[in-house]
């Protein structure tokens, strides 16, 4: 699954995440003033994220998003 | 859509890894004024560097003896390799390696001060450091603080030229979808590694970017048939770090159980490197003992923890699936070849140059012919380097270029296209064909014409059918849109450079399965013609080179093991499977 969920109860809307992000995943919602992921499909489970959110906000599962064909 | 146009920029950098940042550093310390760095997403998070497994290949000159580390990277490169640039490689790299730790990266150091050394895979000594991520963070405070501009979630989509050489670039802001146009007197490409979106998180941006720009303009790629395919965890989305796995005791078993690198590799074993490892897998799967497993169960506390250290967000991502507890692992992981890898560039002079004037490149936009040495990271610092250092240099003898509207123009209307077609195909379709096309092992790992060539028009039909159908429902598939673009272009490249080659000698022919010194101490090159591709050869200047191939044809070494091993027999000069 990538990312799974940002906890909203932790969020600060400092959009780190959105910056950092490597694949373009988050985006803000500015009346909440919290991040959300709008493209889930990009995900990559790079972990970027969790990382370096401050407020441990964010959940990731290093599991496919998409199918990538098997070699053999 | 708006437009912004940032004028007097002396060098920009296209590319926020390693290579770049250090382009961009090197650029402003030789007195290039306005540098500017742009990335597609984040400068310093983006591309593979930021996930990079915290190992170096490493060369110390109070430890090593780099005359015999200089000849065995050339002959682990079957003598494909610019040995001029590698000498310069080994003159950089302690500098290099200084510098970062200067900039804060943190290195793995023995209590008595020296550098902690690590073996991997081949013959190579590796330095550790804390994880790409560190890494990546404290160079980007580098080139910050050395007065680089960074502009991050900025896509490039195409150069800018004037009389022939480079005038700068156009490309998009993500975010807002805004146009944006650099005037700059020379550009840098470090964006070029191709991974097709594979296995292999951290390499899902590395989508040949630099490679396809590069190619529009005309300048001249190069060693685009040479491939090198690293490996990954088939089920879980886990990046890499097996140089660490196989260089504290990790091993690769098949499907029946069987340490098979022992018989592939007899020296090496499962530290083979990555052109013999990868093809032994492959071999493996012909003969149906497919799946392949890296077995890292019987590894000592101590050792994970140092995992834990040097590669912890692979360790983290194991953690969270179970596959390790604490200090252990606690069960085998099934293992493939992580994606089609590109492991072709630009055609760059001593200084880094391309073909086109003003154009540099440098880190994976430069062919693998600088030897093992100058592959990923350790390549990215020394090449990064003097990339942004030549640039600067050339940028003294130069005016403000003139910017062309009507180019502009036309580019501008290229980039925004895929936005205004409701009802075309989506990038997910296009990189799905593609990987279907190429990923097969006997394609481009076990080579034989007819295969190639039955890929190659798979992916031409996609390049001609689908491509310039591409939609994007908004700035972020807009990317989407353009990466599914370059990587279809780059690997019809690809094929098309390989199928030039006719021996074995990085990969693997079983159409021709020698290593031919007497035709091939060659370069495939590539470059745009019109409309049309053009496919040639250019000989190495092996008279000028300290360390001289035997002007002979002898079978791959490793066509030799297998024919040994009774895998395969050699027949009218051609692999037969047993």
């Amino acid at each position: 699954m990538g990312v799974r969920k940002i906890d909203l109860t932790l969020c600060t809307g400092c959009g780190i995440c959105i910056d950092e992000c490597p694949m373009d995943v988050f985006r803000m919602d500015d009346e909440k003033n919290k991040a959300f992921i709008k493209y889930l499909r990009d995900c990559q489970s790079c972990f970027i994220c969790e990382r370096e959110c401050p407020e441990d906000a964010i959940y990731c599962l290093p599991t496919f998003e998409r199918r990538i064909p098997d070699p053999w | 859509m708006a437009e912004e146009v940032i004028r007097g920029i002396d060098v920009l950098v296209i590319g926020g890894g390693l290579a770049g940042t250090l382009a961009a550093i090197k650029a402003r310390e030789a007195g290039a004024r306005q540098v500017v760095q742009v990335d597609k997403a984040y400068a310093g998070r983006s591309g593979c560097s930021a996930c990079a497994a915290g190992v170096i290949s490493s060369f110390l000159p109070e430890e090593d003896d780099r005359e015999q580390m200089f000849t065995d990277m050339v002959v682990r490169a079957h003598h494909l390799c610019d040995q001029e640039r590698l000498q310069d490689h080994f003159d950089d790299f302690p500098a290099r390696l200084k510098e970062m730790e200067d900039f804060g990266v943190g290195f793995e150091r023995l209590p008595d001060g020296k550098l902690q050394r690590h073996p991997g895979r081949g013959t190579g000594k590796f330095v550790m450091f804390h994880g790409g991520l560190q890494m990546m963070g404290a160079m980007r405070k580098a080139a910050l603080g050395a007065g680089v501009k960074i502009v991050d979630k900025t896509m490039v989509t195409g150069l800018l030229t004037r009389d022939g050489a480079v005038s700068g670039a156009v490309g998009f802001h993500i975010p807002s979808g805004e146009f944006r146009v650099f005037g700059a007197k020379a550009v840098v490409v470090a964006a070029g590694r191709c991974w097709n979106k594979g296995r292999n998180p951290g390499n899902r941006s590395a989508t040949g970017d630099g490679l396809a720009l590069a190619y529009q303009v005309g300048a001249v790629l190069e060693g685009l048939d040479q491939a090198r395919w690293n490996n990954m965890a088939a089920r879980y989305d886990i990046g890499p770090g097996m140089n660490m796995y196989v260089g504290s005791g990790g091993f690769f078993v098949n499907s029946k159980g069987e340490r098979f690198m022992e018989r592939y590799h007899p020296e090496l074993k499962d530290r083979a490197p990555l052109n013999i490892l990868t093809p032994s897998f492959a071999m493996e799967a012909r003969r149906g003992n497919a799946p392949i497993f890296l077995d890292l169960t019987h590894l000592e506390p101590e050792t994970v923890l140092r995992f834990k250290r040097v590669i912890p967000m692979p360790m983290m991502m194991f953690e969270r699936v179970g596959v390790v507890a604490g200090d252990r692992f606690t069960r085998k992981v099934e293992w493939e070849p992580a994606a089609i890898q590109c492991d072709g560039g630009l055609k760059v002079n001593r200084r880094y140059e391309s073909t086109v004037p003003g154009l540099f490149a440098c880190g994976d936009a430069i062919p693998p012919g600088s030897g093992e040495g100058q592959r990923a990271l350790p390549g990215a610092m020394t090449s990064g380097g003097r990339a942004g250092r030549f640039a600067a240099e050339y940028v003294r003898e130069c005016g403000e270029p003139e910017l062309e509207r009507e180019q502009i123009q036309v580019l501008r209307e290229e980039t925004f296209a895929p936005l205004n077609r409701n009802d075309g195909i989506e990038p997910d379709q296009v990189l799905l064909s593609l990987q279907e096309a190429i990923s097969p092992y006997d394609v481009l790992i076990l080579r034989r014409e007819e295969r190639m060539e039955r890929a190659l028009r798979t992916v031409e039909e996609i390049w001609r059918d689908q491509a310039p159908l591409l939609c994007a429902y908004d700035p972020h598939y807009l990317r989407m849109a353009h990466e599914a673009r370059y990587m279809t272009l780059v690997g019809m490249l690809q094929l098309r450079s390989a199928l030039f080659r006719k021996e074995s000698r990085e990969n693997l022919r079983e159409d021709y399965p020698l290593i031919d010194n007497e035709s091939w101490l060659k370069w495939v090159t590539v470059r745009r013609e019109g409309d049309g591709v053009k496919v040639g050869a250019e000989m190495l200047p092996v008279e000028r080179y300290p360390v001289k191939p035997k002007p002979d044809k002898t079978l791959h070494p490793l066509w030799q093991r297998v024919e040994g091993m009774g895998i395969v027999k050699i027949e009218q000069g051609e692999v037969r499977w047993a």
